[in-house]
């Protein structure tokens, strides 16, 4: 720089420049402006959450932490030193986006650090812990100006008044986090009182109030029935606000009830999904002489399980992408360790259940995922108070619903339907958890349809075992161990009836300890290997299988099937590859397509050695990719949303979506689809709108058929098509059946019961339906048809394979499975015939079935032909290193080649060279 | 300019009187201008009778837009409107539509609107499910029994049609004070049917426009609702207020250099980015030009632009892009 530019020519200037600096330092705000100290301590509240409190010191603090955390209140130009304990086992930081922050370091657990933010700009902001936040580590940093108004409101009569800080009669901060409002309440002399969850803040008509709305994560709308105020920095008049997704804020003044009186008048989200999850209060205005007091919504203090106040309390789940606790209690690790007065562990080993007194909350937070989800009830309580409860579409948020009625309440996520969270309501009165409403002896309802189901039936006591089987690795079928253990808690429990062990009634019902459901040490052999190779390559997405070098779980296990040994793990840590699902292969068998499932992208890999091609987005929950015989285009299934993604072939990206409904209706959320041999025609089962929808490869609805006989979420999960697409087979899981279509005209044709031989009250398998087999298949899954047309074979998450007869369709055999049986796709068999190969969620070893081991075309003889690990071995080669549940997670599967009526046609010659003349051309 | 545009005598003749012609592909605006200045100077005479005018509405909601296998939307329909006695029901669809009836007031206005309910099954009980509709509106002023919501949120009755969970109501009327101040474009939604929530994102939402006395002129003005996957939308004309094109995606009409308003509201769960191809407006209540903008349910953005060429307004949110929510704004 010229230094003549600051050179004064003479003293006179000199002086004057002196003048004028002294003039401005005196007028500036900088002259009045204060330097702050707080302190504040990160805390872990009764339900798990974590909050900041007020005050601390390095032998630790007394003061509550509240969420949301104290409103630090400053004027703009001030500097604010703040200094944090840490006293959570998280690493905690204090960050206010849109000011000046000096430092960004977070504090390790147990330590303190001190944080500078410059107030250099006047606003309302929000300060958060810089990585756990949505668990509550946020609160209201308010900068107001030095001096003069603060705000302005609507008066009446339209005229626009100003207010100072003394003109505000109080305050209300509300933090929109997942889909739940946590607010504060600041009296006009300062003091802050936490309203805790969906509180109802009140004021008296004509009181000045001031809120400031704030929101962390994804984005919402705040909007207050019957006011309006200025949207801030402009003389819009406005009465709904977009949050936006990250760190958010409004802040607005109003005379209550103005114009339009007194009233309870509603605060909610705008989101229609928010609404439906519950993130809605009341603004009640009390007429002049009421006393304007607001009512305290839900706390983490409060009647919870261990709740150390007598108030209405909260507990919370974390919606995660974390195998087994995809509802996480924020309090899960604490809640799996329980034990006994005496010290004896009572075997909770699940994080996905919560305990609370009737009136308490359950609160959700989509907090640690990358995809939408829905919060469902699955079952509850005969009758019970806000039951069913979900929501219309996936979303990204959480939600939170008061329980009033005691009993077991499990919820799910509709588009990935293994995630469950379960709450018991118990009512203090009675000894041990009540597992239904004891009004109507224990039963519960299911979201299927089912009424007043005895909690002692056998079809109650699956559930719950399916329900501590999903959410406890420990209860998994690790084949590598060679033993099996199921503990169940050893908590009391008050059911229906005596389903199981000597339960006497005790005068009041039957009580009994859930652990009488325990498996001690079963023997769990491996299996042997089929005798009979394969043809090729087995891909199979080992979708919760842990590696160290990346957080989100799921690798691919590659087996191959000449000699059924795992020949390659593929992690993709570069891109903490999420959650695979399912599979599908470009035409030369270069390429392996690969969905996302808990993400919004699909992943192009080299099949050759397993390398990352390209990760592309493609919208939220893609579950199922198949790409046109015709042009090898891909289609991908966007189940979190509407519609299928379609990416030309050779290209990478998604050039348009294919709505799987007309406009304004119903998001469809499609899952595992097929393609006609053709290429002309997408069918996708719809499992938000329990139907099966019939779409031209580029455009139109031709078809859309309900199945599961119109009950009320039967489930349509995943679809086969006969060779020739003359008819498709539909999986509906929660229907328990299988819909037989016209493969053209869509029109249903047959719905087969799969559990019509099954007594859901004692649990016993007879022939009830008289085709000569006992076969059961409970919630069926995978259904692909054999490339010859004969058979269909159904993975049934219950623990059974089902194969039926394309000739008859009926049901010819039931084959046992492994937990969490699931996926299922036919490969070639060496010289001839195909296998089934089939995964299971919960155990680490891949079925191989053949349908029809002799060839005849009667598949009467159909057989497990053996067993293949999935767990590594020292030759297996890997991008990672497996640090955790090694082979589980058994979800989409997919041969090499691709022997499929209309793309086995297109190999490359030297696939087709191991493949006999038949299997070349299997319907000819 | 101090007038009333909106003089409800005058609109109405002057809408028998074009019938003829308003359809014309060709239509030049120049043809238009002496009845535009006959209803101007008449509208100015009469000013002072406008000031406050009452509205008489009668509106009520039926299942529409079957998608061809079964699957119905909801709609509103405009049964009967009258300001001050003048019936001015002919500008509107006779027709249920989506958006619902884009309902036009001034500040100062009264406004007695009736909703009934056409849905089958809207009277017979059915526990735990609300069958009433209702009508929640933003932006004006009216009393907690005028909020359009369930008893279970505003402590006193459902308000709405229908069969509710506590009230059966076979009509239900609001009162609105249009006050000073509400000027602006506000939606209005079902809040009872099906349970508290309301079938807002089955097509059960409009929009009103409350006009400042004196509010300048616009040729053409477009109400847009941003949907899930869709905009749906109208066309109001500027001269003879008569509501068109509605639906999915409408491709909208302006005449060359013609000043046309744009009056976006979403709706539903998406937050969106809205653009309008090579356009920039006056970002509402502030002097900043902008091209884009986010909206999220229930928000509103008003603005004006000069036609100048034709273009495509779009969601630019990554899956409505790809799902094609797009349309045309023509200028010729």
């Amino acid at each position: 720089m010229n230094n003549n530019i600051f050179k004064l020519r003479n003293s006179v200037s000199m002086l004057t420049v002196f003048i004028l600096f002294a003039v401005i330092f005196l007028i500036s705000p900088m002259a009045l402006a204060a330097t702050h100290y707080f302190t504040i301590t990160a805390k872990t509240l009764p339900n798990g959450q974590l909050g900041y409190a007020l005050g601390g010191t390095e032998g630790g603090s007394n003061a509550e932490a509240v969420i949301p955390g104290p409103a630090l209140f400053v004027k703009q130009g001030d500097v604010v030193n703040v200094t944090l304990f840490n006293e959570t086992a998280s690493e905690v930081g204090f960050k206010v986006p849109g000011l000046k922050n000096k430092n960004t370091t977070r504090t390790r657990p147990g330590q303190v650090q001190k944080y500078t933010v410059l107030a250099n700009k006047a606003g309302t902001y929000a300060y958060h812990g810089d990585g756990r936040e949505l668990l509550g580590l946020f609160g209201a940093f308010i900068v107001d100006k030095p001096n003069g108004p603060v705000d302005s409101y609507i008066n009446a009569d339209g005229s626009v008044v100003p207010v100072t800080q003394a003109d505000v009669d109080k305050q209300f901060v509300l933090f929109m986090v997942g889909s739940t409002f946590w607010g504060t309440e600041i009296a006009k002399d300062g003091t802050q009182k936490p309203l805790w969850a969906n509180p109802n803040p009140a004021a008296v008509e004509n009181d000045i109030v001031r809120f400031h709305v704030l929101s962390v994560g994804p984005g919402h709308t705040f909007h207050l029935h019957a006011h309006r105020w200025l949207k801030t920095g402009t003389n819009e008049i406005i009465d709904t606000k977009l949050l936006k997704e990250g760190a958010d804020s409004h802040a607005f003044t109003i005379k209550a009830g103005t114009g339009v009186g007194v009233g309870d008048w509603q605060y909610h989200c705008h989101l229609f999904a928010h609404m439906e999850a519950g993130m809605h209060g009341s603004f009640r205005v009390d007429p002049a002489g009421g006393n304007g007091a607001s009512v305290v919504g839900a706390s983490p203090y409060g009647r919870i399980l261990l709740g150390p106040k007598d108030e209405p309390g909260l507990v919370t789940f974390e919606v995660t992408d974390e195998p087994a606790s995809w509802f996480r209690s924020a309090r899960g690790d604490a809640i799996a360790a329980l034990t006994d007065a005496n010290g004896i562990s009572l075997d909770i080993k699940t994080k996905s259940l919560e305990v609370i007194s009737p009136g308490s909350s359950v609160n959700f937070v989509m907090s640690d995922t990358n995809a939408v989800h829905t919060i469902s009830s699955l079952l509850w309580p005969t009758g019970a108070h806000h039951m069913p409860f979900g929501q219309t579409d996936a979303y990204r948020g959480g939600a939170i619903v008061k329980l009033d009625t005691p009993g077991l309440y499990v919820f799910t996520c509709k588009v990935h339907p293994y995630m469950f969270g379960a709450v018991i309501v118990d009512d203090p009165a009675t000894e041990g958890l009540d597992l239904g409403n004891p009004e109507t002896n224990y039963t519960v309802d299911l979201v299927a349809g089912i009424k007043e189901l005895p909690t002692s039936s056998d079809l109650a006591v699956r559930l719950l075992n399916t329900f501590f089987i999903t959410t406890s690795p420990d209860n998994w079928q690790d084949y590598s161990s060679g033993i099996w253990n199921v503990r169940f808690p050893t908590l009391p429990v008050r059911i229906s009836g005596a389903p199981f062990g000597n339960v006497a009634d005790d005068g009041n019902g039957y009580k009994l300890s859930l652990s009488a459901l325990n498996v001690i040490n079963a023997a769990l052999p491996a299996g042997k290997v089929p005798l009979t190779p394969g043809v090729g390559e087995v891909w199979v997405n080992t979708q919760f299988e842990k590696t160290a070098g990346k957080y989100k779980p799921g690798t691919t296990t590659v087996v191959d099937a000449s000699n059924w040994t795992v020949k390659r793990k593929v992690a993709l840590p570069q891109i903490n590859n999420n959650n695979p699902h399912n599979m599908w292969v470009n035409r030369d068998q270069s390429v392996i397509y690969q969905t996302q499932w808990f993400d919004n992208k699909i992943t192009m890999i080299n099949r050759e050695n397993g390398k990352l091609i390209k990760n592309i987005r493609v919208g939220y929950a893609p579950s199922h990719v198949m790409t046109l015989p015709s042009t090898d285009d891909l289609t991908i299934v966007i189940n979190g949303e509407n519609g299928i993604s379609m990416m030309p072939a050779g290209t990478t990206s998604v050039t348009k979506m294919l709505p799987t409904q007309a406009h304004g209706h119903i998001s469809a959320h499609p899952h595992g689809h097929w393609v006609s041999a053709d290429g002309s025609r997408i069918v996708t089962p719809n499992i938000n709108t329990d139907d099966v929808g019939i779409y031209g490869a580029t455009g139109g609805i031709q078809a859309r058929t309900a199945t599961g006989q119109n009950i009320p979420g039967a489930h349509p999960v995943a679809i086969g098509m006969m060779p020739d697409s003359s008819k498709i087979y539909a999986t509906n899981l929660l229907h328990h059946s299988l819909s037989v279509l016209d493969g053209n005209t869509g029109a249903l044709t047959k719905t087969i019961n799969l559990i019509a031989d099954y007594d859901p009250i004692n649990g016993a398998f007879s022939d009830k339906d008289g085709n000569g087999e006992i076969a059961v298949g409970v919630l069926p899954i995978q259904v692909p048809v054999s490339p010859d047309g004969k058979a269909v074979v159904i993975a049934a998450m219950g623990g059974q394979i089902v194969i039926v007869d394309t000739a008859t369709d009926s049901i010819v055999k039931m084959l046992p499975c492994d937990p969490g049986c699931h996926g299922a796709n036919f490969g070639a068999k060496q010289g001839g015939g195909y296998y089934a190969y089939v995964t299971n969620k919960f155990s680490n070893r891949l079925i191989v079935v053949d349908p029809d081991p002799n060839g005849d075309g009667n598949l009467n003889d159909a057989k497990i032909a053996g067993y293949v690990s999935l767990v590594e071995s020292a030759e297996s080669a890997k991008d990672d290193t497996v640090s955790g549940l090694p082979g589980f997670g058994g979800q989409g599967v997919l041969a090499v080649p691709n022997v499929y009526n209309g793309w086995v046609q297109n190999l490359p010659a030297h696939w087709k060279e191991g493949l006999t003349t038949a299997q070349q051309n299997p319907i000819d | 300019m101090l007038f009333q545009l909106n003089q409800l005598c005058c609109a109405t003749e002057f809408s028998e009187n074009s019938d003829a012609t308003q359809y014309t592909p060709h239509h030049t605006w120049l043809r238009k201008l002496p009845m535009v200045w006959l209803v101007l100077a008449l509208s100015f005479v009469l000013i002072a009778k406008s000031y406050a005018g009452e509205h008489i509405i009668r509106l009520t909601a039926e299942e529409t837009q079957d998608d061809g296998f079964g699957n119905k939307l909801l709609a509103y329909k405009m049964l009967n409107h009258t300001i001050d006695g003048v019936d001015i029901t002919s500008r509107y669809s006779p027709a249920a539509t989506i958006p619902g009836p884009t309902i036009v007031l001034t500040e100062g206005d009264t406004v007695y609107l009736t909703i009934e309910n056409a849905i089958s099954g809207a009277f017979t009980h059915t526990p735990g499910i609300s069958k009433q509709v209702s009508i929640h509106v933003h932006g004006v002023h009216y009393d907690i029994l005028s909020d359009g919501t369930l008893k279970v949120i505003n402590k006193h009755d459902d308000e709405g049609a229908g069969n509710g969970p506590e009230a059966t109501h076979t009509s239900y009327e609001y009162k609105w004070n249009v006050a000073h101040g509400t000027a602006g474009t506000w939606p209005y939604h079902d809040h009872n049917f099906e349970s508290h929530n309301g079938s807002e994102n089955k097509g059960l939402f409009g929009a009103i426009i409350v006009k400042p006395i004196g509010a300048p002129h616009y040729a053409k003005e477009y109400v847009l609702y941003l949907g899930d996957d869709a905009f749906w939308g109208m066309e109001i004309d500027g001269v003879t207020q008569k509501q068109s094109k509605h639906g999915v995606n409408p491709s909208l009409g302006a005449v060359k250099n013609s000043d046309v308003r744009f009056h976006l509201i979403a709706m539903g769960t998406d937050i969106h980015k809205f653009v309008l191809d090579g356009y920039q407006w006056l970002d509402p209540g502030t002097h900043n030009l902008i091209h884009q903008v986010l909206i999220g349910p229930l928000e509103k953005h008003v603005f004006t632009v000069k036609a100048k060429n034709s273009a495509r307004y779009m969601d630019n949110n990554f899956s409505n892009r790809l799902m094609g929510m797009v349309g045309k704004f023509k200028v010729q």
